[in-house]
Parts: C-alpha cells; sequence; structure tokens
C-alpha cells in the first residue's frame, strides 16, 4: 500500500507536468483530424463526442455495469489460474525427472495463443460465459506454471538435499524450499498471466458476445457508434495502466528485489 | 546382438549427448500419452467425437481442405483453392509483412526518441498508453477504418509489433551510458556514428528482446484480428470452421498455429536473442 | 571408550556408479568397513575422485547403495534423515530465510514449538560466534560465517552423526585456520560423533581422533592413523611443535603421496 502511494506521489511530482501538456497536444491534435475528416462521427469522432457518450453511458447504468463484468471476469479468471498455475508448477518440479518430462509439454500450452482455443470451447460450451471464462483459464494458467516450473528447475539441489537431510517431507520441501526458491519466476510468471487474461476477457467478450468492456467495443462498432468504440479502447488502455504500473510491476519489482537479491 | 545394439545406443548417446537424449525421450512421454488418451478418447466415446474429434479426421482435413488444390506445384504458387495453404500463407505472409515494416520502423523511432531525453519524456507515456490498449482492443476500430478483410488484421499486427519495438528501442538506447556517445562525439565522430556506432549495438539485445516480444504478441494479436476482423488466415479458419461445428478443422488450425509460433520461436528467435545477448549483452551491460 | 557400541556402522560398502555412455561402471568405493564411537572425530583423506564424497553422500541418504550396509545407532540407512546432519561443502543455507531461521529449520521441520526452538537456536548462534547476526540474510555473511551458520543448523537438529564434505575447502586460509580451531572447540563442547572429509592432511591431523586414508579409486580404507592428542591441547600455536602431531601428519601425508602418485598414473 505504502508502494502504491509512493508511486502515485512520484507521478505526481515528475511525471504530472509533462502528462498534462502531453494530453492537452493529443486532444488539441485528435480534434483538428476529426474537424477535418469526413463524417467524423463514423470515423473519428472528437474528444468532446467521446466524452458526452460517456456521459450518456454512465447515466444509462451501462459503463459501470460493462466495466464490472470485465473486471470480475479478469478477477475470477486470474486469481483461478493463479490458485491452481502457482501449485501445479511447484508440484511438477517436486521431482527432477517429473519436470524434465513436462517441460516441454508446458511450453507448447503456453505458447498456444489462448485465443486459439476459442473455437474450440467455442464449440463445447457455446456462447457462453463459461466458454469466456475458459479461455481466461488457459490464457493464465499456462504461462504461470511454466514460469514456476522454469523457476523450481533452476534452485540448486543442494538446497533441497539440505532440506532432505534435516528429514522434510515433500511438503516441506516445496513449502520451505521451492515456494520461495521460485518467488521471482512466480511475480514475473504472474504479472504475464494476468496481461494475457486481461486480452483474453477482452478477446472473449468480443467473440463470445458476453457483455462487457470487449463487447461494448465490438457492438458500438455494429451500431455504428464510434464514439463508444474509442471511449471503450481508452476506458480499456487506461484500466491496464493503472493495473500494470502502479499494481503488478511495482509487486513484481518488490518481489525480485527482496528474493532474488536475497540468492545471490 | 545384444553387444550391437549396446554399440548403436552408446553411438547415438554420444552423438546427441546424454542429457539431451534424456530430455528429448522424456519430453515426448507426455505428448505421447496426451495423443493416446486422445486416440482412446475416440475409441471408448468419452467424449463425443462433435467435442474431441478423432485424430484421424483431423489428419484427413488436410486433405479435404486441400482437396481442389492442383498438387505441390500449386502449393508454391499460392493457388487459392487449396484452404490449408492459402489461410497457412496469408497468415505467414502477414506476419513477414508486419515484421518488415513494423519492425525497422520501431526500432528507428524506439531509438530517435531514446537520444532526446526530452522528446522521451513525452513520447514513454504515449508507448504505454499505446502498449495498454493491446492490440486486440483495436480490432474494432480498425474494422471502421478499413473494413473486414486483411488490411484490418495487418493493422493489427503492425500496431501490436510498432508500439513494443519502439518501447523495447527506446528503454535500450536510454540504457546506454553517456560516456560512450561523449566519446565518439570527441573523436570526431558524426551524429550517424553514434547512432551506428553507440546507440544500435548497445541497445541490441534490448532490440532483439522486444523483437521476440512483438513477435509473440503480435502473432496472437493477428490470430484473434483474423478471427473477428479477417477474411483469411488461420484464425479466420478456425473461427468459420467452429461456427460450422466441423471440429477437426479447428483442431488442425490450432495445431498450426502453435507449431508456426513455437518453431520460429524456438529456431529463429530464441537463438537470435541468446547470440545478441552473448556478443552483445555483457560488452554493453547497462549501466 | 571404544568399548561401547559403535554409532555408525559401515560394513563391506561397495558402489558402483553406471557410466555415462558404455554402460560400464565406474567403481567408486570398495569393501568400506568403519565403526564410528560415540564422540569421536574421525576424518577421511585420500586423492581426488576415490569416493570420499561419494561415500558421505551414501551415509547422508542421498544416494542409493545396493552392496553393503551402513547404519547408524542400529538403524539400516534408506534415504536422508534428521539423525544424520549434513555440513555440505558450498554453503546450503536457504538464502531466503535469514540466519536465525536457517538454523532452526530443522526443529521447523519436526514441529518443535517456537519458544524451544528459539531458546535452542539461540543457544547454537552464541555456539558457532554468529551472535548478533541472528537476522541477517546468507547474501550479507562473509563466507566462513555461512559454514558457521551451516555448522549451527546442522547442531541445532541434534543428530546421531555429523557428516562434513569439505566444508572449509571454499574460505580463505586465515578463515579457515580460525574454522578448525572453532570446530575443534564445538566438538569438545558437544561431544559430537562426527565423520569429517578433508583434502588437507594438516585439517585432517589437527581435528581428528582417528585419521582414515583412503586409496586411489576405487576407494578402499588403505591405513587408519590414530592420533592421540587431547582435545584441549589441539590448537594452530601448539600444534606445530606437537611430535604427535608432526608424526601423524607425515605418516598420513606419505600415504596420501603414494596414492596419489598411482592415480596419476593411472
Ligand atoms: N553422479 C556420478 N555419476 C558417475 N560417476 C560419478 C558420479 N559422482 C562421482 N562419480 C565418480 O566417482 C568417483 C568418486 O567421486 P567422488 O565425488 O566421491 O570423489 P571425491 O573423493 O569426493 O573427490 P574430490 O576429492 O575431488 O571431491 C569419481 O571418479 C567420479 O568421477
Ligand atoms: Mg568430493
Amino acid at each position: 500500500m505504502d508502494r502504491l502511494w509512493w508511486h502515485f506521489q512520484q507521478l505526481l511530482k515528475i511525471d504530472a507536468m509533462n502528462l498534462v501538456i502531453l494530453v492537452i497536444v493529443v486532444l488539441i491534435g485528435w480534434t483538428i483530424i476529426s474537424e477535418t475528416i469526413p463524417n467524423p462521427a463514423r470515423y473519428l469522432p472528437s474528444p468532446l463526442a467521446v466524452s458526452l457518450s460517456s456521459v450518456d453511458m454512465l447515466v444509462k447504468g451501462l459503463l459501470p455495469s460493462y466495466y464490472s463484468d470485465t473486471l470480475v471476469r479478469l478477477i475470477i479468471g486470474s486469481s483461478i489460474g493463479l490458485a491452481a498455475g502457482i501449485p501445479f508448477g511447484l508440484l511438477l518440479g517436486l521431482n527432477k525427472t517429473v519436470a524434465d518430462m513436462f517441460h516441454p509439454m508446458m511450453n507448447f500450452f503456453q505458447s498456444v495463443s489462448g485465443i486459439a482455443i476459442f473455437p474450440i470451447v467455442v464449440i463445447w460450451w457455446g456462447n457462453s460465459d463459461t466458454t469466456v471464462l475458459a479461455v481466461i483459464l488457459y490464457t493464465s494458467f499456462f504461462p504461470i506454471a511454466f514460469n514456476v516450473l522454469s523457476g523450481v528447475r533452476e534452485i540448486p539441489i543442494r538446497y533441497v538435499n539440505a532440506a532432505r537431510t534435516m528429514g522434510a517431507s515433500k511438503y516441506q520441501i516445496m513449502k520451505d524450499v521451492l515456494f520461495p526458491g521460485a518467488m521471482p519466476h512466480i511475480a514475473t510468471g504472474s504479472r504475464l498471466s494476468i496481461g494475457f487474461a486481461w486480452r483474453a476477457v477482452i478477446a472473449g467478450e468480443m467473440l463470445a458476445g458476453r457483455q462487457g468492456l470487449g463487447w461494448m467495443i465490438f457492438t458500438g462498432q455494429d451500431a455504428d457508434r464510434t464514439a463508444e468504440v474509442i471511449l471503450g479502447m481508452v476506458m480499456i488502455g487506461l484500466t491496464w495502466i493503472i493495473l500494470d504500473h502502479y499494481l503488478l510491476r511495482p509487486i513484481e519489482a518488490d518481489t525480485i528485489e527482496r528474493w532474488g537479491l536475497v540468492q545471490r | 546382438m545384444t553387444t550391437a545394439v549396446g554399440n548403436l545406443s552408446i553411438a547415438i548417446q554420444r552423438r546427441f549427448g546424454r542429457q539431451r537424449l534424456r530430455k528429448i525421450i522424456l519430453g515426448s512421454i507426455p505428448f505421447a500419452v496426451m495423443i493416446t488418451i486422445w486416440h482412446a478418447n475416440t475409441v471408448f466415446e468419452w467424449l463425443p467425437p462433435v467435442f474431441i474429434p478423432p485424430i484421424g479426421d483431423v489428419w484427413e482435413a488436410i486433405f479435404f481442405l486441400q482437396e481442389d488444390c492442383a498438387g505441390f506445384v500449386a502449393l508454391v504458387m499460392l493457388d487459392n483453392s487449396c484452404l490449408i495453404t492459402t489461410h497457412v500463407f496469408s497468415s505467414i505472409g502477414r506476419v513477414i509483412l508486419a515484421a518488415i515494416v513494423g519492425l525497422p520502423l520501431g526500432i528507428a523511432f524506439g531509438i530517435l526518441c531514446g537520444m532526446s531525453r526530452t522528446l522521451s519524456k513525452f513520447l514513454e507515456p504515449v508507448g504505454v498508453f499505446a502498449n495498454s490498449i493491446s492490440g486486440i482492443a483495436w480490432i474494432p476500430l480498425a474494422i471502421v477504418w478499413f473494413g473486414v478483410g486483411w488490411v484490418t488484421t495487418l493493422f493489427i499486427m503492425l500496431n501490436t509489433i510498432f508500439w513494443l519495438m519502439f518501447f523495447n528501442s527506446m528503454l535500450g538506447v536510454r540504457s546506454v551510458a553517456k560516456v560512450y556517445e561523449e566519446s565518439v562525439l570527441t573523436m570526431g565522430g558524426s551524429r550517424w556514428d553514434v547512432i551506428k556506432q553507440v546507440y544500435l549495438p548497445g541497445a541490441m539485445p534490448s532490440i532483439i528482446t522486444g523483437m521476440r516480444m512483438s513477435m509473440g504478441f503480435g502473432w496472437r494479436a493477428l490470430i484473434a484480428a483474423e478471427m473477428i476482423g479477417g477474411d483469411s488466415g488461420l484464425g479466420f479458419m478456425i473461427f468459420t470452421s467452429a461456427a460450422e461445428f466441423k471440429i477437426e478443422e479447428v483442431f488442425l488450425g490450432v495445431i498450426f498455429i502453435s507449431i508456426i509460433f513455437m518453431a520460429t520461436d524456438k529456431y529463429l528467435l530464441a537463438p537470435l536473442e541468446k547470440w545478441t545477448v552473448e556478443r552483445w549483452g555483457l560488452v554493453w551491460r547497462p549501466t | 571408550m571404544n568399548s561401547m557400541t559403535p554409532k555408525l556402522v559401515v560394513e563391506g560398502l561397495t558402489h558402483y556408479y553406471p557410466d555415462e555412455y558404455t554402460g560400464e561402471s565406474v567403481h567408486a568405493l570398495e569393501d568400506i568397513n568403519l565403526e564410528l564411537y560415540e564422540g569421536e572425530l574421525v576424518s577421511v583423506v585420500g586423492p581426488s575422485g576415490c569416493g570420499k564424497s561419494t561415500l558421505l553422500n551414501i551415509l547422508a541418504g542421498l544416494l542409493p547403495y545396493k552392496i553393503g550396509t551402513a547404519s547408524v545407532d542400529g538403524n539400516v540407512i534408506h534415504g536422508p534423515g534428521p539423525d544424520r546432519g549434513v555440513v555440505f561443502q558450498e554453503h546450503a543455507i536457504l538464502p531466503w530465510r535469514t540466519v536465525a531461521k536457517n538454523i532452526g529449520h530443522g526443529l521447523e521441520i519436526r514441529k518443535v514449538p517456537q519458544a524451544e526452538r528459539e531458546k535452542r537456536v539461540q543457544e547454537f548462534i552464541d555456539l558457532v560466534g554468529l551472535t548478533g547476526f541472528e537476522d541477517k540474510f546468507p547474501h550479507e555473511l562473509s563466507g566462513g560465517m555461512k559454514q558457521r551458520c551451516q555448522v549451527a543448523r546442522t547442531l541445532c537438529s541434534d543428530p546421531v552423526v555429523m557428516l562434513m564434505d569439505e566444508p572449509f575447502a571454499a574460505v580463505d586460509a586465515q578463515t579457515r585456520i580460525t574454522l578448525q580451531e572453532e570446530l575443534n572447540r564445538i566438538a569438545m563442547a558437544t561431544h559430537k560423533t562426527i565423520l569429517f572429509i578433508t583434502h588437507s592432511v594438516e585439517e585432517a591431523a589437527f581435528l581428528a581422533d582417528r585419521c582414515l586414508v583412503f586409496s586411489a579409486r576405487p576407494g578402499r580404507l588403505k591405513e587408519i592413523v590414530e592420533i592421540g592428542i587431547p582435545r584441549e591441547q589441539r590448537n594452530w600455536t601448539n600444534m606445530n611443535d606437537n611430535a604427535i602431531f608432526i608424526a601423524a601428519r607425515d605418516r598420513i601425508l606419505a600415504s596420501v603421496r603414494e596414492e596419489v602418485s598411482i592415480a596419476v598414473e593411472e
């Protein structure tokens, strides 16, 4: 929490001026372009039009409801993904042979883009929330599990042996050696996982037509309400900036600093 | 007899290295198990074939989709009637096109912005924001602008690649110590010399890492774009096949997507990254 | 002393490593027999590659063996257990635990209540001279301190025998001398049964009640040298004029030299 506050202050102190100037420049440029092109309502509504549409959507209560739908999906999907992926990676890493065995397969699954499995799950569950959730789960589970497994494989065997000679059980080795030893990888993997999950949420909502920000920009395009599309994009961008730069990155950096330094 | 087998096994182990062989064999076990279970599912029908297609069907889908194709010559000539090759090549073609245009552009802008700290202060937030919108969120707007088709998909991929590349090159350049630049300038070098001899090699590890990252993200974004706003390519193929409940074609497409991606990453980008880091990473460790 | 039952017994222990390529095997140990009695510090010296670490790994339970038997307190060794504590050559204290938490790890594993654990940990921290460093992390310690920490961790679990594999090989010469004297003091204070593997003949002669000289590979027990110097008299200022020490050291040295030359000729 302190960390967040610190970052917030940094943001205010150093970047605030630049940021304000930048935003003004971008807004002016954007307005000029949209004033000069034909049919701006369709191709590039002016910032004013976008803010008007946001007011409109706020009044109708659509924006908050879409926004919370998307966030809830992200939170549920990525927390299940992480909660399952971290222990799974640790379990596979318990035994060197098992770890070597599953490493290529986990690598395979984590590099299959999660969105590509959408057509498969849509046949299984149709255009439902389950489908979207399955895509998010897939995209968040494999990167974290793979990263944890890679992290565990890098832990020097003598640490495990030392714990074994003190009579540690498999569970204790996992808890006292593998988990803390893989901590930097867990942090990196989590950020990666959540990042992929975020993209998957947006894509999944568009493809499966479930309400949310992705759905909002997709129908906005369909119904020729480009202002809503841009509004949605800005919301998506801002949300991810806040999430990534002011929450995930500091946490990752802290963890790596704390646990990575310690390992030297 | 046994000695012959033994000698052969020793020879193979010598040739490929014991550890590597062990890893390859171990690593293929889960895949073999997976395929066995897949096949067992076909035999015992735990899940109906509409959900999990028989392996044979997926295999046959290659030929079915390739049916009107006039043999290997046509394959090379990008005959449009060969479904698989059309989709595969149109996806790969877009990747290559996007890479040819997007990578150098991103690197050039990144280096320029990295050189001027004032400029980069203003452009960094732009990069952060553009990266945050993520390729996929641009799809609806791209459809508005360019309509459904290859321009939209190309735009999405370019957009993803460009910003990642831009950002990584900029950070790479900024990590190069100022003294190197000054030393070249004091020796009478021009700005261009500085770029060539200081910034480009100095930012190289970061650039290559960015390249690998941007191809990964770009490929994912491309598949999504093809599904939502494309009219050709592997993403389009699996999406339309799914709409017609042709699950074997979907499986085939997904397998193609994974293999293409894995192969480029493993045999092109990863070695390139490793090589650059070894070549320049140590000498040019950012200060 | 020798009338008591031995703490560690090894009988007819032979070990082969299967070879990387040929399927033939490396013969590492041949028919090792030894007994360690309570409170005894026995050192093992021998040419490089003669199987010293192999022996220790088998006794630690980290390496399965097929031929012969090895037992501690009458229990045959199958896998690692808290009755044997191991000090590894490279420090193996966990980098993410503080000194105190590392030392108490063995007790934590056995679920000893916290209050008692803390008391024991403090006792051993003081014993090895790490007082004041309880809350430091391993990366904040010097090499010698890391080894002290490892020794304390092993002692804290109160094992029946302590196995040490070249514990002081990776520290500088000056620190090594201090650590040797410390270990002598600790051995005196705790009366632990210790098997101490080393490269250094001086170190072996300085610390051991008995020194086992191994032959070149396959490792056999070549010679046993008894060093009857009371522990109180062992410190580096006295030792260099101690006739027993010098005799023992020269004897071991000659014996090892012979084996090294055999190993080189091979
Ligand atoms: N895991 C292994 N697989 C195959 N051979 C091994 C293995 N470990 C050791 N060896 C072989 O067994 C022999 C004895 O090794 P060991 O490590 O026990 O020697 P050592 O006496 O401890 O040597 P040093 O003094 O150099 O530490 C060596 O020839 C070594 O090559
Ligand atoms: Mg050894």
